[in-house]
C-alpha cells in the first residue's frame, strides 16, 4: 500500500524506503521531518504504521478525571492551575467527593493532582484502596512520575516501594505527564522545578520492572527545538527498548493561556500538531499506541490526527480541569455519541477500550478480527476489500467480541469456537501446526514434573494455549498446577515457576531468552509427539447470519492474500521479522512452519483435543494484580 | 480501484459520476489528498495560497424564502429586521476601504420592499464614490427576486446590473443542487436549475462568478455528485466560475437544528474539498476557508487541494447568526497560510496577484 505514494518532497523519498523496510528511522530523518512541509506524505507513512499496528481501530474510554487537590508545594510558570495553600480557589477532595465523582459507566479513573505539602502517605494508599474496594471493575491510572517522586522524597520511602504500595492498594497504570521536554536548556529554563529526564525516566522504568504499564508525554509548542522534540523522542523509544512498558505516547500541545510562557505562537499551529502526532508515530516505533488528546488538541485537529497515525482518542474525560485552566479551547467532556461519530467520519472503527487497550466493545459494521501475530500475517498482507474493516485482537478478546457479535469474522481460537458455533460457521482457513510453532510456549523453571503444585502465570491473550497446557499438564504429565492470569502489557514475573506465552512475545523471548526462566516448552510440539497430530490454535469462521454474498466477498479476499502471501514468505518475513527481533530468514522460516488451509488431518486433530479437553475440569483463575 | 483511479487522474482524464462516489465512499483521506494536490499542483505549481481582503456586510435581512437552514433572516415587520439606506451602505464601503478591504461581498435576503433601482444605485454609487473597492454583490435569489419586482427577466436584470458596473456576482444559495434535497430545505428558493439558470446567463453576459456548496444536512453523497456534475458541466460552457466554495451547513438558531445538532466533522469538509478540486477539472481554484469550519481546519485544508485561503471577512453575520463566529485580519491571516507551509499572495476578486508575502523558513 505504502509502495503506491510518492511524496512531494523528496526529502522524504528515502524515509519512505526505510519506513517501506519497517527499518528504524534516525534523528537525522526525524529532523528532515519536522523540517519538510509535506503533512500529507508525513500522514500517509504515519498511517500506514498505524494500520499495521491497529488496523482500522481507534480507542476511546469512558474515563473520568480526579484532581483530588489544587495546592502544589511548586509553582510553575506554565501552570495556571496549582494554588499555593490558604488561597481562596485553593481546593481538597475528601474521600468521598472522590468517590462521588464515579459514576457507574465510568471504566478508567485517572488521577492527579498537585503536590499537596501536608497530606500523608496514608491518604494517597487509601484513596486508590477505596476507589478499587468500590469499584473494581474500573481501572486506576493514577500519579504522574513528578507524584511520585514527590511522594518518595517527602515519605522517605525508594521509589520501589511507593510504586509496590500503590500496586498493592489498586494502582493499574500510570499517566505519562511531567515529561514535558527532555532538554536541560528547556528544563532550566521553563521546568527547573520539575524532576527532568533522567528521574522521570528511571520512575518509569521502576514502574515496568513491577508491572505498571505507563504511558509517555512530550510537552510541544513552547521554546523547545526541533532537535529536542527528536531527542526526546529518542529517549523514550530507548527506554521502551529497556523495558516495553509504555502504552501510548501523547504529544501534548501547549496551551498557552495566563501561564508565564511565551510560546513563538499563542496556539500551536494545527499542521505543527499532525506534523507531531505522524513523526512521533514514525519515530517511536516500538510503541504500541500515539493518542491525539482533543484536550489539548481541539475535536477538529484530535478527528483530523486519526489519518495521521493516531489510534487513540482518550476518552470522555470527565472532570478535566488543568489544561482548560490554561486556556484549552475543547469542552470539558465529550459523550460516547460524539467521540463514535467522530472516529466513524475519520473512516476508522471505535472501540472501547479498557486501561491496558483490550477492545471492550466495536462500534462499527462489518469488522473483521486480526491476531497481531506474525503467524496471521498471511491472511492480511494483501487483503484487499475496503467493506471490511480490520480490527487487531488478541484470540481471547475476539472471542469476547464475537460472543457479542461485534465481529463479523477472524481466525478464532479453536476454545472461542466451540463457544460460537452456533452463530458462526467455520471457513477452510486455519491456523496449524506442522510439527512445532515455536510460538506457544512455557518458559520454566524446572521440568514438566516439577511443576506439580507451582504457580504458572498466563499471557492474558490466550485462549486455547492455556487448555492445551491444561490437557499436557493433567493428561500426559498428570501434573497439577496453579494459573494465574497476567494483565496485558508488562508484568513482574518474579514469584511464578513458569510463564505461559504466546504469539510474538513467546517468539521473541524464544529467540533473546526470558531472564530467570531457562527450559523452554514447544507446546505444539509436546503435542505432537503425544498424538502424532498437528495441533490448530484457530480456525477462521465468519457469522452465519451474514449475506452470502458477502460471505463470499470475504472468502474470495482472504482467499487471494493467502495465495500470494504463500508465494512471498521470504518477503513477508523480511518485512515483519524486524518487529519482533527476527531476521528476514528466521522469519521465514517460522511462516513456513504454519498449514493455514483446514484439511482432515486438523480436523480429525480438533475431534481428539476437543474429546481430551472435555476431561479436565474447568480452570479456576486468579488474577495477578 | 484506488489505483485505476489514480492513473485516470495522472493522464488527465475526465472523472465519471461513478468515480466521484468511490472516491467520496471508498477512498482514504489521504489518498484523496494526494490526488487533489496532484491536480492542485498542476494547474497551479506556485506553492503560494491567495487570499483577499474583504468583508461580508448584509444590506437588509428581511426575507420571505423561509430556508431551514437559516437564522438570519426575519420575515417584514418581525422584531429585529433591518434595511440600509444606500447611503448607509456607501458609509460602510468606505470604512471598510479606510481598512484596506478591497472586495465587498454583498448579500441580503430577498426583500420584496426593494425596488430594482435601489441595487442598480448601489452598484453605480459604490463604483463611483468609494474608490479601490470591487463590488461582489448579489447572488442568485435575489436577482430572480429582483426580477419579480420589476417584472424584467432575469436576464435584463443581470444586463442592467452589468451596465451599472457589476463585473463578478457571488455563488451562494446553490447549497446542494439536487431537487430533493432543495425542496426539503429551501422549498420556496427555487430549483437546483433556477440557480444554474442565473448562473448560465450571467456568465454569457460576462460576469466572472464563483460556485458554492452547503453540505452536511440531509443529502446524501450522490446528491454531491450531482451537484458537482452540473457545476463542471456548466463550466464547461462558459469558463465563467472563478472558484469552487465549500462550506458545512452550521445549525445553530436554525430549525433545522433539531434534525441536524451538529455540523459535520472536519474530516469531512476535508473529504469534500479534496474530491471537489479532484472532480471539477475545468475549475481554476479550490477555496477553503478559516471562517467556516475553523482557523486549524482551514489550514490543513490547504494540503487537501485548496490553493485559496478566501477572505479576510472584516464583517459578517449569517454564521454568526447560528452562534458560528471566527475572526481573523491580514496579518493572521497571512501567518495561517504561511504555517501551513505556503507563501501568501493577496489577490483580488478576480484572482489577480496584488502583493506576495514569502513565507520566512524557520531554522
Amino acid at each position: 500500500m505504502i509502495s503506491a505514494m510518492s511524496p512531494r518532497d523528496p526529502a522524504l523519498h528515502p524515509i519512505l524506503e526505510k519506513v517501506g523496510r519497517g527499518e528504524r528511522l534516525s534523528r537525522e530523518d526525524g529532523i528532515t521531518m519536522f523540517r519538510s512541509t509535506d503533512v500529507v506524505a508525513l500522514g500517509q507513512m504515519a498511517n500506514a504504521v498505524k494500520q499495521e499496528r491497529s488496523g482500522d481501530a481507534v480507542y476511546y474510554v469512558f474515563n473520568q478525571k480526579i484532581e483530588p487537590t489544587n495546592v502544589c508545594v511548586l509553582t510553575c510558570e506554565f501552570c495556571d492551575f496549582a494554588a499555593v495553600p490558604g488561597a481562596a480557589h485553593a481546593y481538597e477532595m475528601s474521600l468521598q467527593s472522590i468517590l462521588d465523582r464515579i459514576t457507574p459507566e465510568v471504566h478508567e479513573v485517572h488521577i492527579t493532582g498537585g503536590l499537596h505539602p501536608t497530606w500523608p502517605w496514608e491518604y494517597y494508599l487509601e484513596m486508590i484502596r477505596s476507589i478499587r474496594q468500590r469499584f473494581p471493575d474500573v481501572d486506576i491510572k493514577a500519579f504522574t512520575a513528578v507524584e511520585i517522586d514527590f511522594f518518595h522524597k517527602k515519605f522517605k520511602l525508594s521509589v520501589q516501594d511507593v510504586l509496590a504500595q500503590l500496586q498493592e492498594a489498586g494502582l493499574s497504570t500510570m499517566p505519562g505527564g511531567g515529561a514535558e521536554v527532555f532538554s536541560e536548556r528547556v528544563r532550566e529554563k521553563l521546568f527547573h522545578q520539575k524532576i527532568g529526564a533522567g528521574p522521570w525516566l528511571a520512575i518509569h522504568k521502576a514502574a515496568h520492572r513491577l508491572g505498571i504499564p505507563t504511558n509517555a508525554t512530550l510537552l510541544y509548542g513552547h521554546i523547545e527545538t526541533i532537535e529536542e522534540r527528536i531527542d526526546h523522542l529518542l529517549r523514550l523509544r530507548e527506554a521502551q527498548d529497556e523495558t516495553g512498558g509504555f502504552l501510548t505516547f501523547i504529544p501534548l500541545a501547549f496551551q498557552p493561556g495566563n501561564t508565564g510562557i511565551k510560546p513563538t505562537h499563542e496556539y500551536t499551529s494545527a499542521i505543527d500538531d499532525l506534523k507531531t502526532i505522524a513523526i512521533s508515530r514514525l519515530m517511536l516505533d516500538n510503541f504500541p499506541h500515539i493518542k491525539a488528546y482533543w484536550v489539548m488538541l481541539t475535536e477538529e485537529v484530535a478527528t483530523i490526527a486519526l489519518n495521521f497515525g493516531a489510534d487513540d482518542m482518550d476518552g470522555t474525560v470527565g472532570g478535566e480541569k488543568i489544561a482548560h485552566d490554561a486556556g484549552a479551547q475543547s469542552p470539558t467532556a465529550l459523550t460516547k455519541e460524539r467521540l463514535v461519530k467522530m472516529i466513524r467520519e475519520a473512516g476508522k472503527v471505535p472501540v472501547e477500550r479498557d486501561a491496558f487497550f483490550n477492545p471492550l466493545s466495536v462500534d462499527a459494521e462489518f469488522v473483521v478480527g486480526k491476531i497481531p501475530y506474525l503467524n496471521s500475517v498471511p491472511f492480511y498482507a494483501f487483503f484487499d476489500s475496503p467493506e471490511e474493516k480490520i480490527l487487531p485482537v488478541v484470540p481471547r478478546r475476539m472471542g469476547i467480541l464475537a460472543r457479542k457479535k461485534e465481529i463479523i469474522s477472524g481466525p478464532f481460537s479453536l476454545m472461542d469456537y466451540v463457544s460460537i458455533e452456533n452463530d458462526f460457521e467455520l471457513m477452510e482457513f486455519c491456523i496449524a501446526t506442522r510439527d512445532q510453532v515455536k510460538s506457544v510456549l512455557l518458559f520454566s523453571k524446572g521440568g514438566w514434573r516439577d511443576l506439580e503444585g507451582k504457580r504458572i502465570a498466563i499471557t492474558d491473550d490466550t485462549a486455547t494455549s492455556i487448555r492445551l497446557l491444561h490437557v499436557l499438564l493433567e493428561h500426559k504429565y498428570g501434573v497439577h498446577a496453579e494459573f494465574v492470569r497476567l494483565h496485558p502489557g508488562v508484568n513482574d514475573l518474579r514469584g511464578f515457576d513458569a510463564v505461559l506465552l504466546i504469539g510474538d512475545e513467546a517468539l521473541h523471548c524464544n529467540k533473546y531468552g526470558l531472564p530467570g526462566f531457562e527450559l523452554v516448552f514447544d507446546l505444539a510440539r509436546e503435542w505432537y509427539e503425544w498424538q502424532k497430530l498437528p495441533f490448530v490454535f484457530a480456525v477462521w469462521a465468519v457469522l452465519r447470519s451474514l449475506p452470502e454474498v458477502r460471505k463470499a466477498s470475504l472468502h474470495d479476499a482472504l482467499k487471494e492474500s493467502l495465495r500470494r502471501s504463500e508465494t512471498s514468505m521470504a518477503w513477508l518475513g523480511a518485512q515483519h521479522g524486524k518487529r519482533i527481533g527476527l531476521t528476514a530468514e528466521e522469519a521465514r522460516e517460522f511462516l513456513e512452519g504454519f498449514n493455514y488451509h483446514l484439511g482432515d488431518r486438523e480436523r480429525e486433530a480438533i475431534t481428539v483435543f476437543k474429546k481430551l479437553n472435555a476431561q479436565v475440569k474447568q480452570i479456576l483463575w486468579t488474577l495477578n494484580s | 480501484m484506488a489505483s485505476a483511479l489514480r492513473s485516470k487522474i495522472s493522464n488527465g482524464e475526465r472523472l465519471t459520476p461513478e468515480d466521484a462516489l468511490v472516491l467520496l465512499q471508498k477512498t482514504s483521506l489521504l489518498d484523496l489528498a494526494e490526488m487533489a494536490n496532484e491536480i492542485r499542483y498542476r494547474k497551479n505549481p506556485d506553492p503560494a495560497v491567495t487570499f483577499v481582503i474583504d468583508s461580508n456586510p448584509n444590506y437588509s435581512n428581511i426575507c420571505v424564502v423561509d430556508c431551514i437552514f437559516c437564522a438570519f433572516y426575519r420575515h417584514p415587520g418581525e422584531e429585529g429586521e433591518y434595511t440600509y439606506s444606500v447611503d448607509q451602505m456607501i458609509a460602510k464601503f468606505k470604512d471598510s476601504a479606510a481598512k484596506g478591504v478591497t472586495t465587498i461581498l454583498l448579500q441580503g435576503g430577498v426583500n420584496p420592499q426593494l425596488p430594482l433601482t435601489y441595487y442598480l444605485e448601489l452598484v453605480r454609487r459604490t463604483l463611483a464614490e468609494v474608490p479601490g473597492i470591487f463590488p461582489h454583490f448579489f447572488s442568485t435569489s435575489e436577482i430572480i427576486g429582483m426580477a419579480q419586482v420589476s417584472g424584467l427577466s432575469t436576464r435584463e436584470v443581470l444586463k442592467q446590473l452589468w451596465d451599472a458596473g457589476l463585473r463578478t456576482i457571488p455563488g451562494g444559495g446553490a447549497e446542494v443542487l439536487a431537487d430533493r434535497v432543495k425542496k426539503k430545505i429551501s422549498n420556496r428558493k427555487g430549483s437546483s436549475n433556477d440557480w444554474l439558470e442565473v448562473m448560465r446567463e450571467a456568465h454569457a453576459v460576462g460576469y466572472r462568478t464563483t460556485a458554492t456548496m452547503m453540505y452536511g444536512h440531509l443529502e446524501a453523497d450522490e446528491d454531491i455528485v450531482e451537484h458537482l456534475l452540473s457545476l463542471r458541466s456548466l463550466q464547461d460552457e462558459h469558463r465563467g466560475f472563478t472558484a469552487f466554495v465549500p462550506w458545512s451547513f452550521k445549525p445553530g438558531n436554525t430549525p433545522l437544528e433539531k434534525i441536524i445538532p451538529h455540523y459535520a466533522t472536519p474530516t469531512r469538509y476535508l473529504q469534500i474539498l479534496a474530491v471537489s478540486r479532484i472532480f471539477l477539472d475545468n475549475f481554476d481554484h479550490i477555496q477553503a476557508s478559516w471562517f467556516s469550519e475553523g482557523k486549524k481546519t482551514g489550514e490543513i485544508a490547504l494540503h487537501f487541494g485548496a490553493d485559496d485561503f478566501g477572505g479576510t471577512l472584516l464583517e459578517e453575520n449569517v454564521h454568526a447568526a447560528a452562534n458560528f463566529v471566527n475572526k481573523t485580519n491580514t496579518e493572521e491571516c497571512i501567518q495561517m497560510i504561511h504555517e501551513a507551509g505556503f507563501d501568501a499572495v493577496q489577490r483580488d476578486t478576480l484572482y489577480e496577484v496584488k502583493k506576495r508575502f514569502p513565507r520566512t523558513v524557520a531554522a
